[in-house]
């Protein structure tokens, strides 16, 4: 037996989460979808695919105020980060939860990032499985699946006349509007099926094929910009500087990609990692190979969010079955 | 605020050869005019950069004075020319994007035209004070 | 299409160049991305049809000092004048194989428009203007249309306030990936004014504040050096609508000083230049 919930008593509920938490959801605007706070209900896109930008930046925001320092009465004062909220988001695809789930390692890592475990600990997540997958969608070869429940703490699957819901951890338990429940002996969906791509041997083709010509002529197109990384649920580059405001220091965190121009470049204006090839080769190094060795899991969920933006189509799936296929032979 | 309580804060980025001579001259000869704007002096008016008109704007500035020689008497000749395309054209540009293009001034004022100096810069006062504070600037960075 | 793909193959056995950059197809199976051929048997891969909005010419300075063939439209060609008007690329070092254009349709991620773009329903331009081999009839030349800038005008119709809080709630959306400054074959400055830590102008922080100094100067930079290939409004993630800016300038420039840029390599941009007599509307 599973529980279910009406589609107009999932509002119910949200309307009734809206008010005790900070709701965010997938909202529509300019033609694309976004997690936004949300007080109305009724602004909530339930018909999405995905979002553009992941749900990573609920927990690591484009743009931070690490703590701030002001002089007051004579006294240095320092000023810490704004409070966090208690917050919902709703609507978080398995390969996004997958992303946040991957995030903890670095930024949970001891010593951990004080400000993302704030906002990891108020937050609860209400995930939603996916009834379709699109082209650019890979997520099965990355180590989840359209209907998994295991990053977050409430599974809800889009069935004939509402959702079933799952309660995946007691967080997500304690938030179950037990009122709207229904039991139910509806089977969950099978869920669809997608393009694969094999990562068997991955990180050793990668380690292998490090001074291969294929990097060279791989970033041939690319213009190394930051939307790759900034699409992307596991990417967590950043950058942070002091900016004094009349007295007032703030120290800013915002987010940086490994692609962009001058990444690497340290006084003197020396580059180590100079030039085009090596900066991309570099991209799928961390999530293929670096990332895997120290934490674990490759640092990619397979939304293919990176493959659905990229104004060159450069394709992950792409590179791995390439990268597989070299090694041995030279050249491209 | 009541109108006649807001002091407009303006920036004025005036050619050291001619208009900042100007201003002094204007000091000088005791010629009063509002003390609201803060004088910025640069070389030439050619070197007045629209990053600095709309970081002035950023940081707060209700208005923005650019004032040079007169065309045909740049010290260097042909600064002001270059001034002369680049200002109008990003005037259009700053309204385009909802700034008042009356709070780019830019005048002419040579090293002789103290009086000149200080009415310029008193109207400009007037003029803001009628089109009041610029929206709520988000101050920092 | 082959015509493209026998005069790639005829420059890269002859040796005239090294690589020849045209479209190929991308993973989704039905539109294009930017394809790098080196070898004269890779050329059955180069396409060319109603997908292949990209403007290649940004590759081109990444190839100086080597010989390069590609492959523009109209619109791209003028970026080409641009880079050689402003000395960045060299005539002697790219083969230009210009194709004649009447279009190119909507492109996202599998999914290919029906209509062409609105930048290509007012476009008159159908012969590229700098070639050294051209592919397709070009049309008998109608007489120029004027350009129609009926959405920068549907911008000048709204009062400032209005304009403000239109501009303010695109730019709250800006993520600054700089997706838009990396395609625009005239952003190629070494060190970005965004990325300069002294003068400090606008940092990294990602906010409406920041990000309307980021465009707008970006805009400014552009002007009289823009062509037009939309590039910058395509590649954005956040469906901000760059070309207003860009247009509104294409605009002013052709009002106040006549002048289209990319038309040829010769013509100085207005705002490198002046005349000693003339009525601007500044200081009169």
């Amino acid at each position: 037996m599973t529980q279910v919930i009406s589609k107009s008593d999932l509002m119910v509920w949200l309307g009734r989460l809206s008010e005790s938490h900070t709701l965010i959801a997938p909202v529509n605007d300019a033609e694309i979808t976004l997690f936004r706070r949300v007080s109305n209900v009724e602004d909530i896109a339930l018909d999405f695919t995905n979002t553009t930008l992941s749900a990573k930046e609920w927990f690591f925001p484009p743009t931070e105020t690490l703590f701030s320092v002001e002089r007051k009465d004579g006294q240095v004062e320092l000023v810490p980060a704004e409070k966090m909220e208690e917050s919902v988001i709703f609507g978080v695809r398995p390969c996004d939860a997958l992303g946040i789930a991957l995030l903890d390692r670095p930024f949970l890592n001891e010593p951990a990032d004080a400000i993302y475990r704030r906002h990891r600990d108020k937050t609860i997540l209400i995930g939603l499985s996916c009834r379709e997958a699109h082209p650019e969608c890979f997520c099965t070869s990355m180590g989840t699946a359209p209907d998994d429940p295991s990053n977050v703490d409430v599974l809800l699957t889009e069935v004939a006349d509402g959702y079933i819901v799952q309660a995946v951890t007691e967080k997500g338990k304690a938030i179950l509007p037990q009122d709207l429940l229904k039991e139910s002996d509806v089977t969950p969906p099978s869920p669809p099926s997608l393009s694969t791509v094999s990562v068997e041997g991955i990180e050793d083709a990668m380690l292998r094929n490090f001074d291969s010509i294929y990097w060279e002529r791989l970033a041939d197109r690319c213009l190394h910009c930051n939307l790759c990384a900034y699409v992307c649920p596991a990417c967590y580059c950043f950058d942070v500087r002091d900016y004094n405001d009349k007295g007032k220091i703030q120290r800013v965190r915002s987010w940086e990609s490994c692609q962009s121009p001058g990444f690497t470049t340290i006084a003197g204006g020396y580059d180590r990692r100079a030039g085009k090839g090596p900066h991309l080769r570099q991209r799928f190094s961390h999530k293929l190979l670096y990332f895997p060795r120290e934490f674990g899991s490759a640092a990619c969920t397979g939304c293919g969010r990176c493959v659905k933006v990229c104004p060159v189509n450069i394709d992950i799936r792409e590179v791995i079955a390439d990268v597989q296929n070299l090694g041995g032979k030279s050249g491209q | 605020m009541a109108v006649e309580d807001f002091q407009p804060r303006m920036v004025g980025f005036l050619c050291n050869w001619c208009s900042y001579a100007g201003a002094d001259m204007a000091g000088t000869s005791r010629m009063s005019y509002p003390p609201n704007i803060r004088i910025i002096r640069v070389p030439c008016s050619g070197r007045v950069d629209p990053l600095l008109i709309v970081k002035a704007f950023q940081q707060g500035a209700d208005g923005v004075l650019v004032a040079g020689c007169h065309p045909g008497d740049c010290h260097y000749v042909e600064g002001n020319y270059y001034a002369r395309r680049r200002l109008a054209l990003f005037r259009l540009l700053l309204e385009f994007i909802g700034i008042d293009p009356r709070r780019l001034c830019v005048e002419w004022v040579s090293a002789v035209e103290g009086k000149r100096f200080s009415q310029v810069v008193t109207s400009f006062t007037e003029e803001l004070v009628r089109l009041g504070p610029r929206s709520e600037v988000q101050v920092g960075a | 299409m082959q015509q493209i793909r026998d005069k790639a193959k005829e420059l890269l056995t002859s040796q005239a160049v090294d690589c020849v950059i045209g479209y190929g197809r991308a993973t989704d199976g039905v539109t294009s991305r930017p394809l790098f051929v080196y070898e004269p048997e890779q050329v059955e891969e180069l396409i060319f049809d109603k997908t292949c909005t990209h403007n290649l010419t940004k590759y081109l300075l990444n190839r100086r000092g080597k010989k390069t063939g590609i492959v523009v439209k109209p619109c791209d060609s003028r970026a080409i004048n641009v880079l050689l008007n402003e000395e960045e690329i060299k005539r002697d070092e790219v083969y230009i194989i210009g194709v004649v254009c009447d279009g190119v349709v909507e492109t996202r991620w599998n999914q290919v428009g029906e209509e062409k773009q609105a930048r290509c329903q007012y476009c008159h331009q159908h012969t590229p203007v700098v070639y050294d081999f051209l592919v397709g009839e070009p049309p008998e030349e109608s007489p120029p249309a004027p350009e129609d800038y009926a959405a920068v005008a549907e911008i000048e119709a709204k009062s400032l306030s209005e304009r403000e809080a239109f501009w303010t709630e695109h730019f709250d959306r800006c993520c600054r990936c700089y997706a838009c400054r990396q395609v625009c074959p005239g952003c190629y400055c070494t060190e970005c004014f965004v990325d300069r830590l002294d003068p400090l102008w606008v940092g990294i922080r990602i906010a409406p504040e920041e990000n309307r100094i980021w465009h707008t100067i970006r805009a400014f930079h552009l002007a009289g050096r823009c062509a037009g290939c939309n590039e910058c409004e395509r590649v954005c993630p956040m469906n901000i609508p760059l070309s207003l800016l860009n247009r509104k300038l294409v605009k002013e420039v052709d009002e106040l000083f006549g002048f289209q840029a990319g038309l040829n390599e010769e013509e100085m941009q207005p705002l490198g230049t002046f005349k000693k007599e003339e009525k601007l509307g500044i200081g009169e």
